[in-house]
């Protein structure tokens, strides 16, 4: 997982529908480099002052930029991912909601044989507030540099949690949506093995909900890995009733399979110190972050 | 989207699987009708979605007529998580020796479609002894491929080829139809040796509804989910009086956490979507309004792309066209101090924190 640095080029694909524009300015306005936008047929216009191509390829050698991310329709969205992947992309951001589960593992697929790190879909995106990158959809305002990751499910969970964690006076190394779909093309554990070795990471603050197992092997992978920086969960969805999809498409219950109580119980079994409100993770935070020094 | 077991049945059907005789009834009198047009024993089986039908006293086997038409009547009554049973499904029984589990599903955690086989069905997946389970190639399977499933269930030369044959019918029904689960249990093993679908639970993938029309209608619509839907909301009825509102899935599911811990009843799970504009909490409001059952309404917003004061204009101009139920917000994030400022002056109860205004919505009771 390899993020870009400050000023590095970064490609909108979708730049002329209504949310590519709307966020490429909102990039650009963060200071981050939207050096190029595509959108097949609107080769030649520009968007924000910042030039359209029709086809990744032509982006790509135009600005050697190697990170998209993209807003394209969901029934669009396999076509463009491989068009991405084909062009020599290796960080991808899918950004949009309703991509059908079969279109995503086609993608994971191609992206796993060619190296590719795909972020999503169904997620906010991620942001780099020291490097002033951000390749999504969060408010900049809730965000700040320091030394804490947010990897979270949702997206207003993640902004209102960072945005607590900026008050509190922890700023954040990176933070990241890896998606609300019941699959993504980051995992929680990935993430994890990330931040242990990214230098400005303190701590790790995860945010999940109900649904799948995730979690459960998220708290696997800690036990085993006797991981190193102190991490801090919540998960959302304790009071939430069985056999509904609660907004998004992975956030559902079988039986007894993906309860909040399920992934509470793993996590702190885990040695997690696990929040019931997102309100408590900051003083959590502090807590373990005084334990661990 | 969770098909009934009449339409997954047919479905099987189209798809050669063999599923028992059966008739479709929308009333009692038709039950009779479908009673006399099948070989008795029949089942009556109650068409829900909800899980537990079995337990709940929706299903019952019945030998005569005068015993359809009472257990119909009972069925019919019935409520079964809530839902009550449109129709029923009256079907021949099918006398078998053993109960087996067949069933191609989507593994979240591995992120790969599996067969998951059993011999020892007819129960909880999870708790199923002896289970086969294969990783799916998203291209499909083949003949080779069902073959080694049928052999490593060990099965005789008499099933293993009728086996065989109806997991490549239920993968490729799975891989055409784009389900996230696609479940035969039980799969009877009849007492003449042949294998016969008793059940049938069909899951497509939502995201994938628009490459399948033909699903577009099976269901009928409640009215405040087929107006949700059309607003492009997030929305489940959940049956109590506080309605919830909010722009996110997770922020509105902590909110359903924070009200539960409280002691209240939510009336239903609404998430107003990224970058909500001040039409969209205008109309959700609207609909929470008219919404049964609902007798305050808390609003929990987090602003970054959704404008604040968008959020405010938007209750003040539902408060403005009256008989609106009373509003608990906290409405934080970009400009709040301005969206604080628009509604002080209004009915609108504000609260600096979620909690706040939880327990306040609460103790409203």
């Amino acid at each position: 997982m390899i993020f870009p640095k400050k000023g590095e080029p970064v490609i909108v694909q979708g730049i002329t529908g209504k949310y590519g524009r709307l966020h490429t300015r909102f990039m650009l306005d963060y200071g981050t480099n939207v050096a190029a936008g595509t959108t097949p047929g609107k080769g030649g216009q520009s968007v924000e002052e910042v030039p359209v191509y029709n086809t990744v390829r032509e982006a790509v050698d135009k600005t050697g930029s190697r990170s998209s991310v993209l807003f394209v329709p969901a029934e669009f969205t396999r076509v463009a991912g491989e068009e991405a992947l084909e062009a020599g992309i290796k960080l991808l951001v899918l950004i949009t909601e309703h991509v059908p589960i079969r279109d995503t593992l086609r993608l994971i697929q191609l992206g796993q044989s060619k190296g590719v790190t795909i972020i999503g879909p169904n997620c906010p995106g991620l942001i780099v507030p020291s490097e002033r990158v951000k390749m999504g959809i969060m408010p900049a305002p809730s965000f700040s540099p320091g030394g804490v990751a947010v990897f979270s499910r949702s997206g207003t969970l993640m902004y209102e949690i960072a945005g607590q964690l900026t008050n509190a006076g922890f700023g954040q190394s990176v933070a990241l949506g890896v998606g609300g779909d019941p699959v993504v093309g980051t995992l929680a554990t990935e993430c994890l093995d990330f931040a242990e070795s990214h230098e400005q990471t303190k701590a790790v603050v995860v945010v999940g909900e109900i649904g799948g197992d995730a979690e459960e092997r998220l708290a696997k992978h800690i036990s085993r890995s006797a991981y190193k920086k102190p991490i801090v969960a919540y998960i959302a969805g304790r009071h939430a009733p069985k056999e509904k999809k609660l907004g998004h498409a992975g956030a559902i219950i079988y039986g007894d399979y993906g309860t909040a109580e399920s992934k509470i119980n793993a996590l702190k079994g885990a040695g997690v110190s696990v929040a019931m409100t997102p309100m408590e993770v900051p003083d959590l935070v502090k807590a373990a972050l005084a334990a661990s020094a | 989207m969770r098909l009934f077991e009449f339409q997954a049945k047919e479905l099987f059907r189209s798809y050669g699987l063999p599923t028992p005789r059966s008739v479709l009834a929308g009333d009692v009198k038709s039950v009779r009708g479908a009673f006399a047009s099948l070989s008795p024993p029949v089942a009556l089986k109650a068409q829900v979605l909800a899980g537990g039908r079995g337990k709940a006293g929706g299903i019952a086997i019945v030998s005569t007529e005068a015993d359809a038409e009472r257990e119909a009547k009972r069925i019919f009554d019935l409520s079964i998580g809530g839902e009550k049973p449109a129709s029923l499904l009256v079907e021949e029984a099918y006398p078998h020796s053993s109960e087996w589990y067949l069933s191609v599903t989507l593994d979240r955690g591995d992120r790969s479609f599996v067969t998951i086989a059993s011999t020892a069905g007819g129960i909880e997946v999870e708790s199923m002894a002896g289970k086969v389970i294969r990783k799916v190639p998203l291209a499909g399977i083949d003949q080779a491929y069902a073959d080694e499933v049928a052999s490593l269930l060990k099965l005789d030369s008499g099933t293993a080829p009728q086996f065989a044959g109806m997991l490549l019918s239920l993968e490729r029904l799975a891989r055409e139809k784009e389900c996230e689960l696609a479940e035969i249990n039980p799969l009877a093993v009849g007492n003449d040796g042949r294998l016969m679908a008793l059940d049938a639970k069909v899951i497509i993938d939502d995201s994938a509804l628009f490459r399948h029309p033909e699903f577009a209608k099976l269901h009928p619509e409640d009215e405040f989910e087929g107006e949700a839907s059309r607003q492009g909301f997030a929305f489940v009825r959940l049956g109590g009086d506080i309605a919830v509102v909010g722009n996110g899935a997770g922020l509105v599911l902590s909110t359903l956490d924070l009200l539960g811990d409280a002691g209240g009843n939510p009336a239903c799970f609404l998430d107003l979507g990224g970058g909500a504009q001040q039409e969209r909490i205008e109309a959700a409001l609207r609909l929470v309004n008219r919404l049964p059952g609902v007798d305050r309404v808390l609003v929990n917003i987090y602003g970054g792309i959704t404008r604040t004061t968008d959020v405010a204009q938007g209750i003040l101009t539902v408060l403005s066209e009256g008989r609106a139920k009373p509003i608990y917000a906290r409405v934080s994030g970009a400009e709040e101090k301005l969206a604080r400022a628009l509604i002080a002056d209004s009915p609108v109860k504000l609260y600096d924190t979620a909690p706040e205004a939880v327990q306040a919505v609460v103790r409203a009771a």
